[in-house]
């Protein structure tokens, strides 16, 4: 893992200031790629990237977060390990499958607008679904939803049963139960997730692709394009911003939340 | 004692449900819906739907996609013996490490690499690689290594080993869990080797998780896209062929039928696993209860 992982990754820094060649690149020093990145429209995107990345976060957190609550709080605890497994059937399937078949059902005559317009909830249909940043961020929940629910799930499994049920001798209101008890117990699960889609929202160039208009351009897009322009240094330097943008957040989570206290109940 | 939450009234319970049931069947929504096309006699986005198996029938007619199968098969037989071997040592280090953090953020950071980055960073690597070994090759007139890294099945299998290592690891790992280290100590200190130790007391009872892992790789291999495209070289993958048919010519109905095909394999795969690792937890609990409380 440290030849083929660690070090490729590392090096994406140093190959990221080598000059470009026609078909290569070659040893030197040059900021060019990262000026390249920086001052020019790709910033926009990548910025732009990260601002649907959020929203996939949030829509992730809204969406799981009580899921990961109720197996944790009211399925019964030999039961709740299974519960969970169901959200591993969708992970076990092809992306590309599940993102692809996305198109037909998110689309103009798709079966979601069919739907809505049979029940009456719209007039026509919403040509927004598909094609658009909506797309992205739907193909995003759906793609990386379960990954919310199980690290969550794993930080409130941490918690023992006895800290609920003093909370419920003294009367605690659930408003409180969750502010105090549920949100910062929980809290290195929900970063886990929340880093998790995060970067692979910006990072993986499949969803913007099938499911993006034009415009729809994130990291990972960038830097697979630049490879087929052979322009190296500016994908490892793309690479390089990701590896640090990965790497802060999850320096920052594992300070703030000591984030192996995941793996507590596997260990 | 009762918790608080048990006076809830049921449909508040029964809404809690439905909400799980309903984000588990939007997730499965894809799959479904590849499925429903793949029996319609007039293909997708046929005004009408007639009901078929033709496209099941025919679909190993078409050379491209089995072929493409043939190759994915050929890196999950390659990957499989590699990685689970790995994900066994590394769990083993794991529990007896005392720098768990460093294990911890070196097995699990590809989980959080997206997939062109890591695929992006490795073809530079390979690339390197080989015109490092190129340039001893000449230099000391050796050509063992050289063209070891040109892209083919030999990159591909290792980004696959890159890819499929962390899910392994936690995999056994929650097997692992569950076997108590003492048991080894006993075996050693009656005289037996590491070896023997591990593989007649030790392996028996983590052996679920181990083929578990086996089949996540396989199924793993047979959903990758983005590292394999960019480290394969010259042959298609089955995802590969998917890809290039969804966005150059549109995807015939015998991919949708393969599809299918593939995402119903893996489907009922998980489900066995998941209903043996069930039976195998109750009957489990129930000799713990047993030993507990002999009398009742």
């Amino acid at each position: 893992m440290i030849i083929f992982f660690v070090l490729p990754l590392l090096l994406t820094v140093v190959w990221s200031v080598f000059e470009r060649t026609m078909f290569w690149m070659e040893p030197g020093f040059t900021l060019f790629s990262y000026e390249n990145f920086f001052f020019s429209s790709r910033l926009e995107n990548f910025l732009s990237s990260m601002f649907h990345s959020s929203i996939s976060v949030v829509c992730a957190f809204f969406i799981g977060f009580p899921i990961a609550i109720f197996i944790r709080r009211r399925v019964k605890k030999v039961a709740q390990h299974r519960v969970m497994l169901l959200f591993i059937l969708p992970f076990m399937v092809s992306e590309i499958i599940r993102i692809f078949a996305l198109r037909p059902i998110l689309s103009r005559n798709g079966v979601l607008n069919s739907l809505l317009m049979d029940f009456n909830f719209i007039d026509t249909p919403i040509s927004a679904f598909v094609f658009t940043p909506t797309g992205v961020v739907i193909g995003e929940i759906v793609s990386f939803l379960p990954f919310m629910i199980f690290s969550t799930f794993l930080a409130l499994e941490a918690i023992p049963n006895y800290i609920f049920e003093v909370c419920a001798d003294l009367g605690v209101n659930r408003r409180r139960m969750f502010k105090d008890i549920l949100l910062p117990l929980a809290a290195p699960g929900l970063f886990a997730g929340s880093v998790f889609i995060f970067v692979n929202g910006i990072g993986i160039a499949l969803i913007p692709t099938i499911l993006g208009g034009p415009g729809s351009v994130n990291a990972g897009l960038i830097a697979t394009q630049a490879i087929i322009a052979l322009d190296f240094p500016l994908a490892m330097a793309v690479s390089a911003i990701m590896m640090f943008t990965l790497m802060g957040l999850l320096y920052i989570g594992h300070r703030l939340f000591n984030l192996t206290k995941l793996l507590e109940p596997i260990s | 004692m009762l918790l608080r939450d048990d006076f809830q009234p049921r449909w508040k319970l029964a809404l809690k449900w439905g909400w799980l049931s309903f984000a588990v069947f939007i997730l499965m929504a894809p799959v479904f819906y590849t499925m429903y096309i793949s029996f319609n006699e007039l293909g997708f986005g046929a005004k009408y739907y007639i009901f078929t198996f033709q496209w099941y029938e025919s679909v190993f007619s078409d050379k491209q996609l089995i072929g493409s199968l043939g190759w994915t098969m050929l890196l999950a037989i390659i990957t499989l013996p590699i990685v689970i071997p790995f994900g066994l040592l590394s769990a083993k280090l794991y529990k007896q490490s005392q720098h768990k953090v460093g294990i911890v953020f070196v097995l699990l950071s590809p989980l959080f690499v997206p997939a062109d980055i890591l695929g992006s960073a490795l073809l530079v690597f390979f690339k390197n690689l080989n015109k490092f070994f190129t340039l001893i090759s000449e230099y000391t007139g050796i050509y063992v290594l050289e063209s070891w890294f040109d892209l083919g099945i030999m990159t591909a299998v290792i980004g696959l080993i890159v890819y499929t290592l962390p899910y392994v690891f936690v995999v056994i790992m929650i097997t692992m869990a569950r076997y108590k280290v003492e048991q080894t100590e006993a075996a050693r200190d009656l005289g037996a080797s590491a070896w023997r130790a591990f593989w007649e007391i030790e392996f028996p009872q983590i052996r679920a998780g181990v083929f578990s892992a086996c089949a996540f790789v396989v199924i793993l291999t047979f959903n990758e896209y983005t590292r394999t495209s960019l480290l394969k070289g010259g042959f298609d993958t089955f995802t590969s062929v998917l890809i290039s048919q969804m966005l150059n010519t549109g995807m015939s109905e015998e991919s949708y039928a393969m599809a299918s095909i593939v995402s119903l394999v893996a489907i009922i795969i998980v489900s066995i696993i998941l209903i043996v690792t069930a039976i195998k937890t109750e009957e489990l609990e129930k000799i713990t209860r047993v030993v507990k409380e002999p009398n009742k």
